[in-house]
């Protein structure tokens, strides 16, 4: 049997400021209990050493405003390069599965960077992904985001993409910052139902999170048969959590971890550093590991009492509606092709808590019968500082036709030689792996290798 | 006048370096049963003369510890475990004879769980009752706080005072619970056959009227005085290869990168000097499929040796792992790799024609066949050494990094040159060094390596403090003590408690010359953030005197 790979990357000379949860203390337990354990040492896991994310792993994925170097530093190059790390070793069948100790986060890191949102500047696990997929050729990857928060992030990058299933548990939006992950958010009208949104009541344990897995996350991944399954793995619905109210134990991570058997696992929260997080990491590798975790549990786990235990109605309820838009969701994207024009429009507007930026964006797909379209993003952001950023950005996926590709490209050149109202031209075309951004003062063009 | 000894598994090598030159050296096969009269032979051989008063200092490398634990001759004992939450030991089975505990510390040192008085009284029972008088008392975290272990041995002895107990946070202050469990154990069942030798070579010395105190050879490329030694027997294992390493290094006295090469009869070890630095190994000395917190020098071992037998199987050229007999060219049976490296290289060692012949008997009695199959030989032992250093450079360059400052300054070095040490070095190094594209090494000294390293090693010493203004406490090396001033207590102060600590103990240990190259290894200051607000600190250093060549050593005159 193949190891279970580690990527354990605790930053601890890196921290958002000395007092923020995102700081230099919060893995400082976790190496504490992993090391005693001497759990490096069996030969059921061996450890890596994370590589550097470059720019263009980073702009495969990201439009970084202005460039990639601006909101990624070293220490986020190598956490996202801890998750490449551990992608390559299971594409390279090293390893069986693996985990991505590391931070800084990610999950909250939208398509358009301009700042830090939520603890997280760049997507690690939506890095990897595209990694994999221009790489190794992976063709679906199913994303389930287990941390307590919405993974916001995650969800617009993959938005319009239905070969990338984005699942997300959190405690409801109504009570826990993003405030984003309602069941009717299913994605983009040519990838409906290939985001699931599941909010949970406040409160909700193992056994609420269990019953999800089992009846809705497990079957939905059945159907939708992914070549790899990723858990952006937040530790922040423990019964500890400081920024959170949930009542996960240690154990039930650990429990989730079995039958979701990820592939990979990516940290991203969890801000209970003492009385969490030691003990749901070793959860997690034991887990993945295929050792026992009989004796896991927290010091006070005995002692506590674990009020709403049992799933309650309002779980059982969204569960329901879930699968029943799951069943429908063919029909759903023929429907919309039927009805929508060549070019669909969204108005967003995003607000960056860390670094306090608005921003507005336009979002435009074509309805493309033959692949799922170019996009486009006009992006305005107003920066703390005052300064205001007003960008452009075109994608073009992976997969898509040939008249797609000419077309953007074409737009891209347009818009080059028009005297424009943006400071700058963004080009992301994954299909040639072509990252570039054309500087509008100066007509300057540079590409991320 | 110095003198250095290092028991092998083959053979007992000595040297007497005196003002800077090798006067003597002296080599005599290695009685494994029979340390004693081993050291006892080559002494004889490297002081002729009643010379014993000019000694001023001896030391000695042996495999006495490894061959005990690698052959399992090690005394009872019971292994008396305290791990809390985490990995269930039940599971992880260290030795024959394991008890495990309720109780608890976790990381902070806090007791998260209480041991029970009544269940140690019975665990106690059951251990007097199997006849076991000795037990090794490990808790997790114990090197936080060793309260809990001091508790169950204060029981257990309250019902059995003959029980000799030896506890966790006694052996080391590091983290990793296994590894300080097994070091424990092995510390326990091996230091009493430590100490009878201890006693048997005073006995030597003193009828060679040699009167210094003994210094021994440890893992780590350093010594230690025989006197330290009797607590922590278990330092000494591995120190052979560690020996050899430290030779390379005398030889050559420079902050190159080197390959140090010890070729033997049936193993080559290999050891890497990065920028004039012996490498240790990341997770310390393994002994079977155990990983110990007895720091060592990275050392592989290739079972590929100068006397290897060679067969051709299926046309297809094997060398080793066993050995048959020496070299032809050394009037053995052969054939073996030196052969094929004394044809390849134009004879010089020994009986060319003896080499010749036992080549062209494994193909078919060709004389004019020898040639391409020693090639062939010499190019598979190349490649399977080449293939050996390759790896351990790349398993050096991963190893796990914590901090966003390693990684980004990740050193990254070439391998300037191969150090040959061992009889058949001088044959095979310089083909090895042309393949590698390096520097080839081998002087008159490199097959008595082993001892020179012994008999110019210097002294280590490492302490490791972890400091928790929290909890009010530090601990060095898995003793704790209180903090005075918890409240103003900085990395200043706890540098200063961790320097005069290793002072005072470089003071006892007589090693007070080398106390001026300390260097702190890890410093790690976290603030404990709750709330919003720093409400304090925790540190974790590391000092140490690392391994180098004793003052006044500026190398060897050939
Ligand atoms: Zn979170
Ligand atoms: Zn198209």
């Amino acid at each position: 049997m193949k190891p279970t790979g580690i990527v354990f990357f605790p930053a601890f000379d890196w921290g958002i400021s000395p007092t923020h949860p995102e700081r230099e203390e919060r893995l400082l337990y976790t190496r504490d209990q992993l090391f005693e354990e001497g759990i490096m040492d069996l030969p059921q896991i061996v450890e890596y050493q994370p590589r550097m994310a470059n720019d263009r792993d980073i702009a495969r994925t990201h439009f970084c405003i202005p460039g990639v170097a601006d909101q990624a530093t070293d220490a986020h190059r190598i956490s996202c390069g801890g998750a490449l790390t551990i992608a390559d070793a299971v594409m390279n069948a090293q390893i069986k599965n693996g985990f991505a100790l590391v931070r800084p986060p990610g999950h909250h890191a939208m398509r358009v960077a301009h700042g830090n949102r939520g603890f997280c500047n760049i997507n690690n696990e939506a890095i990897m992904v595209d990694y994999l997929r221009y790489h190794y050729g992976l063709k679906k990857i199913a994303i389930v985001d287990t941390d307590v928060h919405h993974g916001d992030g995650t969800q617009d990058i993959f938005w319009h993409d239905p070969d990338v299933l984005f699942i997300s548990f959190h405690q409801d939006g109504r009570t826990l910052y993003p405030g984003s992950g309602f069941v009717q958010e299913i994605g983009g009208p040519l990838a409906q139902c290939s985001t699931i949104n599941i909010p949970l009541p406040p409160g909700t344990g193992d056994q609420g999170i269990l019953y999800v897995l089992d009846n809705l996350v497990l079957p939905i991944l059945q159907d939708f048969k992914p070549d790899l399954i990723v858990n952006s793995a937040g530790q922040d619905n423990h019964y500890t959590d400081p920024l959170a109210n949930m009542q996960f134990t240690a154990q039930g991570y650990a429990e989730l971890n079995r039958r979701l058997a990820p592939d990979i696992a990516v940290l991203e929260g969890g801000y209970s550093v003492e009385t969490a997080l030691p003990y749901i990491n070793m959860g997690i590798i034991m887990a993945m590991a295929g050792i026992s975790y009989s004796n896991l549990y927290e010091p006070d786990y005995k002692g506590h009492r674990f009020e709403k235990q049992k799933a309650g109605s309002s779980i059982k309820m969204t569960v329901e509606r879930l699968q029943n838009l799951w069943q429908i969701r063919e029909a759903l994207i023929d429907d919309t092709r039927k009805r929508q024009k060549e070019f669909y429009q969204q108005q967003k507007s995003i607000y960056y808590d860390t670094d306090g930026i608005n921003e507005q964006q336009l979002e435009t797909v074509r309805m493309c019968p033959d692949c799922m379209g170019y996009h486009t993003i006009d992006s305005h952001a107003s920066l703390h500082s005052g300064d205001e950023n007003h960008v452009f950005c075109i994608s073009i996926p992976l997969k898509a036709c040939l008249r797609c590709q000419g077309d953007a490209w074409n737009l891209y050149e347009d818009r080059k030689a028009k005297d424009d109202v943006y400071q700058a031209l963004y080009m992301q075309d994954k299909v040639q792996d072509r990252f570039l951004r054309y500087s509008v003062r100066d007509g300057q063009e540079i590409s991320f290798e | 006048m110095y003198i250095g000894i290092d028991v092998g598994g083959t053979f007992t090598d000595g040297v007497v370096l005196y003002e800077g030159r090798v006067i003597r050296w002296a080599k005599s096969p290695t009685k494994t049963d029979r340390i004693r009269e081993s050291i006892e032979e080559v002494l004889g051989q490297l002081l002729p003369e009643q010379e014993g008063g000019k000694v001023s200092r001896i030391v000695i490398s042996t495999t006495l510890i490894t061959n005990l634990l690698v052959t399992n001759q090690i005394e009872t004992a019971a292994l008396v475990l305290i791990p809390g939450p985490g990995l269930n030991m039940l599971d992880f089975r260290l030795t024959e004879k394991e008890w495990i505990l309720q109780g608890g510390i976790d990381f902070r040192g806090r007791e998260i769980e209480a041991v029970d008085p009544s269940e140690i009284k019975e665990v106690g029972g059951q251990i007097y009752e199997q006849g076991i008088r000795k037990a090794a008392v490990v808790g997790k975290f114990c090197q936080r706080n060793p309260d809990q272990e001091i508790m169950v041995k204060s029981l257990l002895q309250k019902d059995y005072p003959d029980l000799e107990i030896l506890m966790g946070h006694e052996v080391s202050g590091e983290l990793n619970f296994p590894r300080r469990a097994v070091t424990t154990y092995y510390t326990l069942t091996t230091r009493q056959e430590w100490r009878k030798f201890a006693k048997e070579i005073a006995v030597v010395l003193q009828a060679l009227n040699i009167s210094v105190p003994v210094v021994v050879m440890k893992a780590d490329g350093g010594t230690m005085s025989l006197a330290a030694s009797l607590d922590a027997p278990c330092q000494t294992i591995f120190s052979g290869p560690a020996a050899s390493t430290l030779g390379a290094f005398a030889l050559t006295m420079d902050d190159k990168t080197s390959v140090v090469a010890d070729i033997g009869g049936t193993t080559t070890d290999l050891a890497l000097i990065l920028e004039g630095k012996p490498l240790h190994a990341s997770k310390g000395a393994r002994i079977g499929d155990k990983f110990t917190h007895v720091k060592a020098l990275a050392v592989r071992s290739v079972a590929l040796g100068g006397d290897s037998t060679v067969r051709i199987k299926e046309g297809k050229i094997s060398i080793g792992p066993d050995r048959q007999d020496k070299a032809a060219c050394f009037g053995g049976s052969g054939p073996t790799p030196t052969d094929a490296f004394n044809v390849i290289g134009g004879g010089g060692i020994g009986n060319i024609g003896a080499s010749r012949t036992t080549l062209a008997s494994l193909c078919g009695g060709e004389l004019s066949q020898v040639e391409k199959l020693a090639q062939s030989i010499v190019d598979h032992f190349i490649d399977r050494l080449e293939e050996n250093v390759q790896s351990m450079m790349a398993a050096w360059e991963q190893e796990p990094a914590y901090k966003v400052w390693e990684i980004v300054n990740r050193r990254k070095v070439t391998i300037d040159r191969v150090i040959g040490i061992g009889a058949a070095s001088p044959a095979i190094i310089p083909l090895l060094a042309l393949r590698m594209g390096c520097e080839g090494f081998v002087n008159t000294y490199s097959t008595v390596g082993n001892a020179l390293g012994a008999v110019v090693a210097r002294p280590t010493l490492e302490l490791h403090l972890h400091a928790d203004t929290g909890q009010g406490v530090y601990c060095i090396n898995g003793h704790r003590r209180k903090l005075e001033m918890p409240e103003s207590f900085r990395i200043s102060d706890a540098k200063q408690l961790a320097e005069e600590e290793l002072e005072a103990r470089a003071v006892t240990h007589g090693l007070t010359d080398y106390f001026k190259d300390r260097e702190f290894y890890l410093e790690e200051q976290f603030n404990v953030i709750r709330g919003w607000s720093t409400t304090s600190r925790i540190f974790d250093l590391g000092i140490s005197i690392s391994p180098g060549v004793v003052k006044g050593y500026k190398g060897v005159k050939v």
